[in-house]
């Protein structure tokens, strides 16, 4: 009896020796690096959380069929998914799943939703996991976090960066500067400080009158009396701030069933949803055509192969906004990893901050460049135009990724 | 705290003891940090439900909307430490009081409502308040990360902690459960659960009690929401506002047992556990199907268990037969002294009316009750006996006329200050606590008399005696006959030691063995120098008891006197019979 412990004990320090050992030994050359995607893959926002992940499994691909990671002897990439849900409560609870079940995780992305991201990124900073987002809302990068990393123009920055440039390309295209605007949305909480900055800045700054303010709270139930509205106060362009696919639709549906096309009145969208491929299937392509959309990042010349690849591997009618972006942020995190020569956690952080590239994955941004600000925004990030043209989205602004000129309604 | 209840409180605070420190024992030992967060929030749903059982299980005041609460705790925490850097060990405290203010707001014009008008209306609160902070730009609050002394800021980098505080917040809950259930104020909310009328008619101010029970209720559930926010880092309206959050303690405690002390927290023990399993395993496997897995399980447990899984155990394994003793009063029976002497009127009734629309249904009554006396009021169906009843004890207001009882005016009082006066009363359906010992069915009539915990056992006891159920006092309601039933309403109303009691057809529906028992106990009543009007159909009985009649036909008193003269008077008989009958009598 006596006997037994003092064995059980040495065995176990020498089993915890050997274990030590491997441990030391898989930190130099792991076989694997191990990526987490956190994304809504059941619930409402389930098909763009499906739309990031067809990117990621992609990238992983792409890099496992090109030999893995070089700087460590060839380890490949491994994509851990993990379903954000369709609340703020359960995207926490599967961070707090995947931080506690996957202890040797390089890196995570997602939530796409702002108010997933911000909920799961409260975990994953306590647990020092690196962290790359999609989502807008500035609230993320505005914590004072260390690991999070934000790849799009924040929401208040878009606001501010849209309506010149729509002006831009009106008049280039139109020949005449807008002078009317008129805003329709929901009340959700992106659109809202999106408002904010529409009200306070843009509008005074170019001179524009706002003719038309429709905030309702969603799902829109009827589009009549914005339509109404929006009739009798003749803006030469209208931004929609709706926040879902089938809000969208309302809003195209009604206002071609009264005879505001695009080709009458422009109209320009904001976020991803206004391209995700479903839109074609809810409404028809007459609707939609010549919807103008801004948003964070879209394919342009330069991803033509990989775009090719992705619709002939997912059947998907084209890749888009969220979609690459799945596909970036693993491609980001191999240029990390291969600049830092390490999978360790810390050291992919600091890679992030310090790494300032316009070639490898810096190309997938209009900008062509990342860099991370010290509050972990990219420095210099970019809005995408892109416009509805027979049932397809195409980029027209900015030049380097545009394959289009954009069409403005003849006054 | 009731008399009789030590033992009881004494036994659920070993088991809460037990239990914490048990599961404590077991949180300790988990490092895995997700395991450990279904760890801190089993407790954190659990007091929630605790607190919605106070008011909707015990009070019967079904709240759909208890999201209101536990999301003014979560946000008055977080604004508090966005804006005034406010510590959470100062902010729940906060919220609790933000929470029980909020509760009087709510209570004032909501409980005018009652039944589903009521549920539905607090369904709307928390809808209301979460667009409310849409508007005000509170969509995602974060509470900010403290790098400095985090657990000054209920921060801990160990998770084990969130689950210390997380159990000692519902330890807190738990005993104050506890004391709500072991205290006149439980039975209080048991009897007006169970017919407000009735508990109003036994001296019961409902409107205060209720609105007690929303405030402990929304205290408890702020700090719950408080907790939450500090646990989840992050609070939207959606989280702590939205409809899942007000379903949850709903559902938690019909799962576990609806007013019973442990049934939310049975109820948090499986389904949070349950559902967050579910999101992890099934929903990684194929999303979406967590959802279904876990509405089939509540289901299943509901339909098997239809009163919570507490409860359906309780009667199935722990039903103990009654081997309480036969209680013993602390004290003599206090002397009943009147201030009226015998034979002269207690209760006077003067051109008492009251109209529906067009029908009269009480139409100038008077008549006089003699201290001491046995009133007998008859009459045929729809005569207005009791309807007269309902204006004398407060149910519903006199458009003319006067009642006074010893000189004091009756009417324009609410049910239970009537009750107060010495006005007891019985109603014809009974209304019984089922789950109840008889005595504590008893019990609630000498709270509703205002007494004090000792006195009102003893007021109990002594009623039990005079209506001979004093053996029988540990038995649970439910399995009483239609007699014992009657005698115990009888015994309520005797517990709130009244001056005059008010009986609406105490005889209804017994045999006549029965009858004759019941007789046996009114009229040891009346030698003990009781007061009685009583309402009812069968005329012998009524021949055997009454000292005096009051006919009622139409809402007017048709005839009065002594019982021979009443029933031999030619009106009464037509009234009764009909003019045939009368007519043959002649002939």
């Amino acid at each position: 009896m006596s006997l037994t412990p003092t064995i059980g004990r040495r065995t176990a320090l020498a089993g915890a020796a050997a274990l030590a050992g491997t441990r030391i030994a898989r930190a130099q050359t792991p076989a694997e690096v191990k990526l987490a995607m956190l994304v809504p893959l059941s619930g409402p926002w389930a098909r763009s959380g499906l739309l990031e992940q067809m990117g990621a499994r992609m990238a992983v691909d792409d890099i496992n069929n090109a030999g893995g990671i070089k700087a460590l002897g060839g380890a490949k990439v491994k994509l851990l998914e993990f379903d954000a849900g369709e609340s703020a409560e359960k995207a926490k609870d599967a961070a707090q799943r995947m931080v506690a079940q996957e202890p040797d995780l390089s890196g995570g992305f997602g939530c796409w939703l702002s108010t997933f991201t911000l909920a799961a990124t409260e975990v994953t900073e306590r647990a020092e996991l690196p962290w790359l987002t999609l989502s807008y809302s500035d609230l993320i990068t505005n914590r004072g976090f260390k690991y999070v990393f934000q790849c799009s123009p924040t929401a208040d920055a878009q606001a501010k960066e849209l309506v010149p440039i729509i002006m831009d390309l009106a008049q280039s295209a139109g020949g005449k500067r807008p002078t009317k605007v008129a805003i329709v949305g929901d009340n959700s909480a992106s659109s809202v400080s999106f408002y904010k900055a529409i009200h306070e800045i843009v509008v005074p700054e170019q001179k524009l009158t706002l003719v038309t303010d429709e905030v309702f709270t969603p799902p829109l139930a009827d589009a009549t009396t914005i339509v109404q509205k929006l009739r009798s106060g003749k803006p030469d362009f209208v931004l929609m701030q709706s926040t879902n696919a089938g809000d969208d639709r309302m809003l195209v549906d009604k206002f071609y069933e009264f005879g505001l096309t695009a080709q009458k009145m422009a109209m320009i969208g904001g976020g991803g949803h206004w391209c995700q491929p479903e839109l074609t299937k809810l409404t028809t392509k007459e609707h939609l055509e010549g919807v103008i959309v801004g948003l964070a990042n879209w394919p342009g010349k330069a991803m033509q192969d990989v775009n090719k690849r992705f619709i002939e591997r997912t059947k998907e009618p084209w890749f888009g906004h969220d979609s690459l972006f799945g596909y970036t942020h693993v491609m980001t995190y191999v240029a990390a990893i291969e600049h830092a020569k390490s999978a360790d956690r810390h050291k992919v952080m600091e890679s992030l901050h310090t790494m300032d590239v316009t070639d490898g994955p810096a190309r997938f941004f209009p900008d062509g460049r990342i860099k991370f600000d010290e509050k972990g925004r990219r420095v210099g990030a970019k809005l995408c135009i892109v416009q509805w043209r027979d049932g397809v989205p195409v980029p027209v602004f900015p030049t380097n990724v545009a394959t289009h000129a954009a069409v403005w309604p003849k006054a | 705290m009731r008399n009789g209840t030590a033992a009881k409180f004494r036994k659920d605070l070993i088991i809460l003891l037990v239990l914490s420190v048990a599961y404590l024992a077991l949180s300790w030992s988990v490092t895995n940090s997700y395991y450990q967060l279904i760890l801190t929030l089993v407790p954190i749903w659990a007091a929630f439900g605790v607190s919605w059982n106070i008011l909707s299980g015990y009070g019967g005041q079904l709240s759909f909307g208890h999201a209101s609460f536990f999301g003014i705790g979560g946000y008055a925490v977080t604004l508090a430490l966005a804006y005034w850097n406010l510590t959470p060990w100062l902010g729940i405290p906060f919220g609790m009081i933000v929470g029980g203010v909020a509760a009087v707001i709510i209570g004032t014009p909501t409980f005018r409502l009652r039944g589903h008008y009521f549920a539905l209306s607090m369904l709307a609160y928390p809808l209301a308040i979460l667009y409310f902070l849409q508007y005000f730009g509170f969509q995602e609050m974060s509470l900010a990360m403290h790098r400095e002394a985090p657990a000054a800021y209920l921060e801990f980098s160990d998770p084990r902690f969130y689950t210390i505080v997380a159990v000692g917040l519902l330890i807190m809950a738990v005993l104050v459960c506890m004391l709500v259930e072991n205290s006149r104020f439980g039975l209080a909310l048991l009897a007006v659960r169970q017919n407000e009328l009735a508990a109003e008619a036994a001296g019961i101010d409902s409107k205060t009690w209720k609105m007690r029970a929303l405030i402990v209720s929304g205290m408890i559930a702020a700090a719950a929401g408080g907790l939450y926010a500090c646990v989840q880092l992050v609070v939207t309206p959606d989280s702590v506002f939205g409809m899942l959050v007000s379903a949850q303690p709903v559902v938690l405690t019909l799962f576990g047992g609806v007013a019973s002390l442990w049934g939310p927290v049975i109820g948090a023990a499986f389904l949070v556990p349950l559902s967050k399993f579910l999101d992890a395993y099934a929903g990684n496997v194929l999303p979406g199907i967590q959802g279904v897995v876990y509405g089939a399980a509540v289901i299943i447990i509901i339909l098997a268990a239809p009163d919570g899984l507490y409860w359906t155990l309780r009667d199935r394994f722990f039903k103990k037969p009654a081997v309480l003793p036969i209680p013993v009063a602390s004290k003599p029976p206090p002397v009943v002294t009147s201030s009226v002497s015998a034979g002269t009127p207690l209760m006077k009734v003067a051109g008492l009316s009251k109209s529906f629309g067009g029908l009269r249904a009480v139409s100038n009554v008077s008549f006089e009750i003699a201290e001491g006396e046995i009133l007998g009021i008859i009459g045929p169906n729809g005569a207005g006996k009791t309807t007269l009843f309902n204006l004398l004890n407060g149910v519903l207001p006199a458009n003319e006329g006067s009642a006074t009882l010893a000189g004091e005016s009756m009417l324009g009082k609410k049910v239970h200050q009537v009750c107060r006066m010495g006005v007891g009363r019985t109603f014809q359906v009974v209304r019984s606590f089922p789950r109840l010992p008889l005595i504590d069915n008893v019990i609630v009539g000498a709270y509703g008399a205002g007494l004090s915990d000792q006195d009102a056992a003893d007021a109990a006891i002594h009623a039990l005696h005079r209506t001979g159920l004093a053996d029988i006092a540990g038995v649970e309601a439910g399995s009483l006959t239609n007699k014992q039933l009657r005698l115990m309403e009888l015994a309520r109303a005797l517990a709130g030691r009244p001056r005059l009691l008010l009986l609406d057809e105490t005889l209804a529906g017994l045999g006549r063995e029965e009858c004759d028992d019941i007789l046996d106990v009114l009229k040891r009543l009346r030698e003990e120098g009781m007061t009685i009007g009583i309402i009812e159909h069968t005329m012998h009985a009524m021949l055997r008891i009454a000292d005096r009649f009051v006919v009622l036909d139409h809402g007017a008193v048709l005839a009065s006197g002594p019982p021979r003269t009443v029933v031999e008077d030619r009106t009464v008989i037509e009234a009764y019979l009909g003019k045939k009958w009368l007519a043959k009598q002649d002939a």
